[in-house]
Order: structure tokens, then sequence, then C-alpha cells
């Protein structure tokens, strides 16, 4: 996933000289090709987050594409400000690139931790908020990001869970994208990010009837097709590494709210701060995000549901 | 438009931007629209003049012509300055003035980049220098020889993205950008000196990298060479101009008393504020 958006970025640099790539002093390997395919294209902006974010703001006002690079935990969250007044007021082209998102930083605490980004950045008017699963979704976030042409924040989450899909995405990235067929008027998983692969390995060893759908675009949303889940489920099952608070989950209870009431099950970080420190692995467990944890919740819900 | 005196040696350019008859204008809007800020605009006024007089460079009198130079309001309650420089070019006609702050108008009370002849949103402060970092950046990469000013207000200066913004104009040698502090000596609460002491600014923008010069910020001719002095000298380094300016500029029972940073004008006020303003014809 890392190699694809490495590639990705080096790609559409070499293709337009327009495009910079702006880091906050982080991306030690992670940018070793871009500097060295487009070292003119590659500035370091310092360990100074609120300053690079405008910046860029000022390098797309004169005709640049900068991709703007930090952890989640700084872009955007350090720098939300910058984003909504320099960037999304004025509707300027810059991607925002924030990686490691959720708890991929997992022994070194709340500072380094990202779980509420995506209901920050996705109250900004004009951003587009996306969160890509696996390699291809992230191909296919970069190109989408690049073409928007207007300012758009990438979530990076945990990046080496694996594929979700077989191969190249077949339909625009800006879609719900089905990972799994199920049996309509069963339980479907709508998920985000590193929580895609959980709900597949759910729906694959578990839920066999369950439909799995990932969200690479969570702003904007293809409400046509939540709202079509929606209508078409006992219950629906959102899974975000994020907050329960403002992110995927609220997303898709709002539009069924409008659009086709149904019971939503929202597995994400219960409004809390992580206790303790260890692996990866180990915090979602903390925070009931591991496959056993949200196996017991959904089946504790759909066995307290009246026989229909 | 009430012409004023002019002595031989001025020129259009000249008659068109006239110190007393902008603070006209500013006062003709605070009142219209019963806001503030008044005094943070005042400072500003010879500074902004001798720019749009003198320096900014708008080709085809174009408030979006791609090659101009940038002036960007980083202190943004300076805003009607601006604006009055704007009625000047004609890019703002009285209806403007007359209509600020009407229910619907499109002129805000800071400075907001979606009206055409503002360069940045700003307000909120210590974004629009940063953002001034970057164009000056971004036209340094494509080697061309428009400029960037950046107006910033001493009170400003307690935010921290301006020194990080420092940092990099200096490291990337900037020498297209130049600061401007208006350095009245006041904020919002009090004296810069009583809430939070900025020190010896010259000293600070020098051991930043720049090049910097102090000078009397409503001395329009010592502000002009100023600015010509800043340009050709210190090759590769960002220029910061330091300008003494006085908070309420203009009209004497303003003159830095810190009330008229958040003081409405009434009819009383503001008659007195236009007499002051000693302009042929007197208030309207």
């Amino acid at each position: 996933m890392r190699e694809a958006f490495s590639n990705a970025l080096v790609r559409l640099a070499l293709a337009d000289p327009k495009v910079l790539l702006l880091t906050g002093d982080h991306g030690y390997a992670l940018f070793d090709e871009f500097r060295k395919r487009c070292p003119d294209q590659y500035i370091n902006a310092g360990i100074a987050e609120q300053n690079m974010v405008g910046m860029a703001a000022g390098l797309a006002r004169v005709g640049f594409r900068p991709f703007v690079y930090g952890l989640a935990a700084f872009v955007p969250i350090r720098t939300v400000e910058q984003i909504k007044l320099d960037i999304a007021h004025d509707d300027l082209p810059v991607v925002l690139l924030g990686d490691g998102a959720g708890f991929v930083y997992s022994h070194l605490g709340t500072s380094h931790q990202s779980t509420e980004d995506i209901a920050c950045t996705r109250a900004i008017p004009g951003l587009e908020v996306l969160s890509p699963a696996d390699r291809f979704e992230m191909t296919a976030c970069m190109d989408y990001a690049y073409e928007a042409n207007g300012p758009v924040y990438l979530r990076m989450g945990k990046s080496d869970r694996g594929d979700v899909h077989a191969g190249p995405l077949a339909v625009q990235v800006g879609n719900l994208l089905a990972v799994r067929k199920g049996k309509p008027g069963g339980l479907a998983f709508i998920a985000t990010g590193s929580m895609v692969n959980t709900a597949k390995q759910l729906a694959e060893m578990v839920f066999l009837e369950a439909s799995v759908w990932s969200v690479p675009a969570i702003k904007p949303i293809d409400s046509v097709t939540v709202a079509r889940v929606c209508a078409t489920s006992t219950v629906v099952v959102t899974m975000e590494e994020h907050n329960t608070v403002g992110g995927l989950g609220s997303l898709i209870a709002e539009i069924a709210a409008d659009h086709a009431p149904v019971r939503i099950l929202r597995i994400g970080v219960p409004d809390r701060f992580s206790a303790f420190c260890g692996t990866y692995d180990y915090l979602l467990r903390e925070h009931g995000l591991d496959a056993a944890a949200v196996q017991s919740k959904v089946l504790a819900l759909v066995n307290a549901l009246p026989a229909r | 438009m009430t012409a004023l005196a002019t002595p031989q040696a001025q020129t259009g350019a000249e008659q068109r931007f006239a110190p007393a008859r902008m603070r006209r204008t500013v006062l003709e809007m605070a009142y219209a629209g019963s806001t503030v800020h008044i005094a943070c605009a005042f400072s500003i006024i010879e500074l902004v003049t001798v720019l749009y007089r003198n320096h900014l460079r708008y080709p085809g009198n174009d408030p979006r012509a791609e090659g101009r130079d940038y002036l960007v309001l980083s202190k943004g309650h300076g805003v009607m300055a601006q604006y009055a420089c704007m009625h000047e070019l004609g890019w703002l006609d009285d209806s403007h003035i007359q209509g600020y702050f009407k229910d619907g108008s499109e002129l805000k009370g800071l400075s907001d980049s979606r009206v055409a002849g503002l360069e940045v949103t700003s307000g909120s402060l210590g974004h629009g220098f940063s953002v001034g970092v970057g164009i000056a950046m971004g036209l340094k990469r494509k080697g061309t020889d428009q400029k960037v000013y950046a107006i910033v207000g001493d009170g400003e200066l307690n935010e921290g993205p301006i020194w990080e913004g420092a940092l990099v104009a200096a490291h990337h040698r900037m020498d297209n950008l130049m600061l401007i502090v208006d350095k009245n000596g006041f904020q919002a609460m009090g004296t810069t000196d009583d809430v939070l002491a900025l020190g010896d600014l010259s000293a600070k923008f020098a051991s930043f990298g720049f090049e910097t010069l102090e000078v009397d910020g409503h001395d329009e001719a010592a502000v002009d060479t100023a600015i010509r002095q800043l340009w050709t000298t210190g090759t590769g380094k960002p220029k910061a101009l330091i300008a003494r300016t006085v908070k309420g500029k203009g009209v004497p029972f303003m003159e830095s008393d810190n009330r008229w940073h958040y003081t409405r004008l009434n009819p009383q006020t503001f008659a007195e504020a236009i007499d002051a303003l000693g302009l042929p014809g007197a208030s309207k």
C-alpha cells in the first residue's frame, strides 16, 4: 500500500511538474524514490506544520499542485484551521496526506494517534475526504485526488492489512465498492480503511450471508448506494478505526435517517483515548475493534432482534 | 469625489491615492456599517498608499492579473485601508462604501480572498504571512520578477506561524518577499509591551536572516525610499520593513487611544473625525 502510494506520487509528479511534495520533516524512507526521481519537487518544510499548510495554499494560488504530507495527528489535526481558512475556503487544489491514522503508532501514545481526523475534516465545506483500504484503492485515490483539482484529505491508516480487492478497481473510487456480495435482506458491513479487511474476514468466516462494502470516498459519499444498502438490509454494521463520533458510522446513520432508517451498529473507537500502549493488535483489542470483539457485538445485536 | 489641492509636482497617480481622502473613505465605511477596527486601518494608510501608488503592479489594472504583485494583508482587520485603495483604483464604487455591511453584501469586516483585490482570507492572525511565503516560493520557482508584500500587525507577531514562515523564507532565500510590520504598539487589549513584549524587532528579523529597515510608517517619501532600498540590497534575503506607526493616525482623538480598536462611530464622532481630516468640502 505504501509502495502504491509512493509509485502514484512519483508518477503524478513526473507527469506534471507543478506537483510538489511538502513534508513536515516526516516520511524518512517513504520518499526515497520521490527524492531520487523528482528532487526539485521535494520540499522539506521543516517541523512547522502550520506554516507548511499555509504555504501550500500560497503555492496553489500561483498554479502549483501541492501534496502536503504529515502524520494524521498533525496534518490535518494540528492544522485544521489552516486547512479550513487557507485552503478549503478558496477551493484550492491541495492534497493533504495524513499518514499513520488510527492506531498505527500504537506504542507512542495519544500524540501520534489520530481517531478524530475524519470527523474534523468532513465538517469542512468543500474538502473531500478519502480513506483507502488497500493498494488498489490507494492508487485510485491518488489519481482521484489529483484529478479532483480541489482540496482533498487522504487518510493513510494501517497499510499492511492485505488486499481487499482482487485487482485494480473496475469502478470509480467515488462509489461505494462491493467487496463481497451478500444475501439481500440480511446483514451489511460498511467499512473504511483498515477495517474493511476485518469486515471481509468476518463475512467469510462467520456471517456468511453478509455483504461487505468499502468506502474509500467518505466525502462526497455515494449516498445513493448507501441508501440502497440501508433499505435492503436488516442490520448495517459500520466499521472504522476512528471515533464513533463524527466518522463513517455517523455519516451512514445520517444518510439512513434521511432516506432509509435501519438498525445501525457503529463499530469504532468508543470516544476515548488509548489507556495503554502495545502492539497495533493490542490497541485494536483495547478499543474493541478486533475481529472477535466485533463478532460478539454483531451477534448480540442480531440475536436481540425480533424474529422476522 | 472631492478634488484635492494639487501641487504641481503631483502625478495623476498621486492624485489618485491621497491618505486624507482614503481615511475619509474608511470613516464613511465604518459609519455606514457601524463597524470597528477604524484605528487598525488608519495606522497602515500611508503604507498601502505608497505600495499601491508606487510599487504594486497590476497589468491592465486587473486585480486578478496573472503577472501582478501580491499584497497580502495578514492583519486582516485593517482591511478598510485596502478597500479605500481599491476604491481609489475604481475596483470598488461608492455603493460598496455606502453599502458596507448591508445584508448580503460582499465586503466583510476582515480580508476575504474571494473579493478580487484581496489575496488572502485573514483576520485569524498568523495565516496570511504563511500563504504569502508560499506565493513567494511559487513565484521564485516560476522565475518571474513578481513581488510579494505581507503586512503584519505587531500584535500579530505573537502568533507562532509567523516565525515558522520567517525561518522558511530565509532558508529558501526568498528575496522577492517583503514583510511589513505595522508597529503601532497596540493590540486588542493593550500595548504590545504590556501584553507580550516583542523586544527589538529589527534585531529579531535580522537574526532570522532578513534584510531589515525601520521607517516612520506615516512618512510616504521615507517609506518609498526604504522599500526601494530593501529591494536593492541583501541579495538572497527576504526583507523586513519595520514601520513605526500610530494607531488611529490622522484623527487626533483616535490616535493611540486603543478604544478605537473596538469603538463604533456615532453621528457626532463621525462628523468630528471627518472634520479632523481637514479635507476641503468638509463632512457630508
